[in-house]
C-alpha cells in the first residue's frame, strides 16, 4: 500500500513523519511504500492513506484516500495507535 | 591519470556527489539493489531539478530588480536561502555538497564523543548552510579543500551549538502539554517531582533544528516578558477562512502578485515598456510573479527528491553510530503544540516586517516580504512566545521578529555581495547562518581577507 505524508513546503517534517511511519509498517509487518510532500502538491495524489500533521490534514480532501490527522508529530505512540487501524482496513479490504 | 582525472571531473558534478552519498548510505542500510539504484538516480534527478528550479527563480526576478530599482530608486530584494544556494551551484556546487556531508560526519562526531547528543535532520537546511559557507568563504578568496574544511568544521559545531542554545526554550513549549499532568499530582510532593523529572527527560526527544532557531528562541523569550502564559493563544477564535494560510504556494502567488503588480504602478510607462518587451506591464507582472512561485515549486521538487534519499540515510547512519540521539526536526514539529498560534505569529511577524518598509531610505536594502521565512518563522515565534507569555508574548514577540529580522537582513546585506553570482533580488534569509556568516566576514576583515 502507499502512504503519502504532507506538510507545509513537503521537505522536513513530511520526510520525518515518513521515516515513523515505515519503520512502524514494518514493526507491523506491512510493506508500506511512500512519499512525502507539500500541501499543494498533495491535493489530486493517488495514495491508500495520507498522513500529516491535524492543520495540514484539516486543509486535504480526498474522494479515495484516508486521512490521518496526527496532533502531536514527535509522538511516536499517537502515529502508532492511529495509523495502525488504517493500515490494517486497507489490508483486510484488498485480502492481503 | 586519465582515470583519476575522470574521478576528479565526476566529483566535480555537485549531483554525482550527493548521488555518491545516497549510493552509499543506502548500501549501509542493505537496501534492495533496486532500491539503491532508482534511489540514486532519484538523487541526481533531484539535484538536476533544484538547480533548474534556481533557473526560473533568478530570471522572473531580474526583470522585478530592475522594476523596484526604477520605480523607487532603492534595491529589493527578497529573503530565501535555497533559492539563492541553488543559483550558485553551477560555480560553488562541489563545495556546498561536500561541505553538507562532511559537517553531517563533523556533527555525528560531536554526538558521539560530547554530551550534547543533537543529530541535525533538516535536509534543507543542512544544504543551504553548506551553501551559506561556499559563499562566504568563496568571497574571502577561500576556496578548494581549504572552503570544504572550514565551511564543515563550522556548520559541523553549528549543528549541535544552535539546537543547545535553543533548548531549553524547547523544553517550554512542549512542557505546556506536561503542565496538566503536574497539577493531577501535585497532592504529594514527591509524586510532581517524578513528573517533573519524566517530563524533562521527555521532552528531550527532540531538538529545533532549524537555521532560525536563536532568533525565534531570543524573541519568543523577550515576547514572554511582556505577556501572561495563562491567556493562551489557544482559547483564541480564528476564522476557518484563513486555512488557505497553510498552503504555501497559494501564500507566496498572493504576496508576489502583490509586490510585483503595486511595484509595476509606480514604474514609468516609458521603462516598463522596454522591461516588459512591449508586453502589457501587468500581464507581464503577473505572469512573472507567478513564474517566480513556479520556479519555488520547482525548485522544492528537487530539494524534496534529494533529501528523501540522503536524510534517511543520515538518519539511519547516525542512529548506528551514536547511542541516545537527539533528532534536531525541522520548525513545524512545534506547530502543534499551539496550532492557533502559528497564524497569531506569522501575521505579527509579517506586520513587523512591514512595519520595517517605510524606512527603507536609511538602510542598505529594501527587506521585501519574504513569505517562506516569515511564516515558518513567524509561526515558530508565536508558538514560542506563547509558551513563555500566552497571546500577548506571540503577538509581541511576532512584531519584534518581524522587525529585528528585516533590519538584520538589512544590515548584514552589504557584507555579503552577490553580483559576484548575477544574482540580484534574493538575498539569505535563516538568521542562524546570517549572524555566524557575519561573524566569519568580520573574523576575515581583522586577518584581511
Amino acid at each position: 500500500m502507499k502512504v503519502i505524508t504532507v506538510c507545509g513546503m513537503g521537505l522536513g517534517t513530511s520526510l520525518i513523519l515518513l521515516m515513523e511511519v515505515q519503520s512502524i509498517a514494518a514493526k507491523h509487518g506491512f510493506d508500506v511504500s511512500g512519499e512525502a510532500t507539500d500541501l499543494g502538491s498533495a491535493l489530486g495524489r493517488k495514495c491508500d492513506f495520507f498522513v500529516a500533521s491535524s492543520e495540514i490534514a484539516s486543509q486535504l480532501a480526498s474522494k479515495n484516500a484516508l486521512i490521518v490527522g496526527i496532533k502531536n508529530i514527535i509522538d511516536k505512540n499517537e502515529i502508532e495507535n492511529k495509523i495502525v487501524p488504517v493500515m490494517q482496513a486497507i489490508a483486510d479490504k484488498r485480502g492481503e | 591519470m586519465l582515470l583519476l582525472n575522470a574521478i576528479v571531473q565526476f566529483l566535480s558534478e555537485p549531483a554525482f556527489i550527493l548521488g555518491l552519498v545516497a549510493l552509499v548510505g543506502l548500501m549501509v542500510l542493505r537496501k534492495s539493489v533496486s532500491e539503491v539504484v532508482t534511489g540514486t538516480l532519484k538523487t541526481v534527478l533531484g539535484f538536476l531539478i533544484f538547480t533548474a528550479g534556481a533557473g526560473i527563480i533568478v530570471n522572473a526576478l531580474i526583470p522585478f530588480s530592475t522594476m523596484f530599482t526604477a520605480a523607487f530608486h532603492l534595491t529589493g530584494i527578497v529573503a530565501e536561502d535555497n533559492s539563492l544556494v541553488a543559483a550558485v551551484q553551477i560555480s560553488l556546487g562541489t563545495v556546498t555538497a561536500s561541505i553538507m556531508v562532511c559537517s553531517f560526519l563533523i556533527n555525528v562526531f560531536l554526538a558521539r564523543v560530547t554530551r550534547y547528543k543533537y543529530i541535525f535532520l533538516t535536509g534543507h537546511m543542512m544544504f543551504s548552510f553548506a551553501g551559506t559557507m561556499a559563499i562566504v568563504l568563496d568571497l574571502m578568496k577561500i576556496s578548494g579543500w581549504k572552503a570544504i574544511l572550514i565551511g564543515s568544521v563550522i556548520e559541523g559545531v553549528s549543528m549541535v551549538l544552535f539546537p543547545a542554545l535553543s533548548q531549553s526554550s524547547v523544553r517550554k513549549v512542549m512542557n505546556t502539554d506536561e503542565a496538566n499532568a503536574d497539577t493531577v499530582a501535585f497532592g504529594s510532593v514527591a509524586k510532581t517531582d517524578t513528573v517533573a523529572f519524566g517530563s524533562v527527560a521527555k521532552t528531550d526527544t527532540v531538538a529545533f533544528g532549524f537555521w532560525g532557531s536563536s532568533w525565534i528562541s531570543l524573541w519568543g523569550w523577550v515576547g514572554g516578558k511582556f505577556g501572561n502564559k495563562s491567556e493562551s493563544t489557544e482559547d483564541m477564535k480564528v476564522p476557518k477562512s484563513l486555512g488557505f494560510l497553510k498552503d504555501m504556494a497559494i501564500l507566496m502567488s498572493i504576496v508576489m502578485l502583490v509586490l510585483y503588480v503595486v511595484t509595476t504602478f509606480f514604474v514609468k510607462a516609458a521603462d516598463m515598456a522596454k522591461i516588459s518587451g512591449g508586453q502589457n506591464p501587468y500581464l507581464f507582472s503577473v505572469i512573472q510573479a507567478l513564474t517566480f512561485t513556479a520556479g519555488i515549486l520547482v525548485l522544492l521538487q528537487g530539494v524534496r527528491m534529494f533529501l528523501a534519499e540522503i536524510v534517511p540515510a543520515f538518519k539511519g547512519i547516525s542512529e548506528k553510530i551514536v547511542p541516545g540521539a537527539i533528532p534536531a526536526l525541522d520548525v513545524p514539529v512545534f506547530y502543534g503544540y499551539a496550532p492557533i498560534a502559528v497564524t497569531i505569529g506569522f501575521l505579527a511577524t509579517l506586520f513587523g516586517s512591514l512595519l520595517v518598509i517605510p524606512f527603507s531610505r536609511w538602510l542598505p536594502v529594501t527587506v521585501l516580504p519574504s513569505v517562506i521565512g516569515l511564516f515558518f518563522m513567524g509561526g515558530a515565534v508565536g508558538v514560542f512566545g506563547n509558551a513563555r507569555g500566552g497571546r500577548r508574548g506571540a503577538i509581541i514577540g511576532g512584531i519584534l521578529f518581524g522587525i529585528t529580522w528585516t533590519l538584520m537582513i538589512a544590515f548584514a546585506y552589504p557584507l555579503i555581495n552577490l553580483s559576484k553570482y548575477n544574482i540580484s533580488g534574493l538575498w539569505f534569509a535563516s538568521p542562524d547562518a546570517i549572524i555566524v556568516a557575519v561573524v566569519m566576514r568580520l573574523v576575515g576583515k581583522l586577518f584581511g581577507v
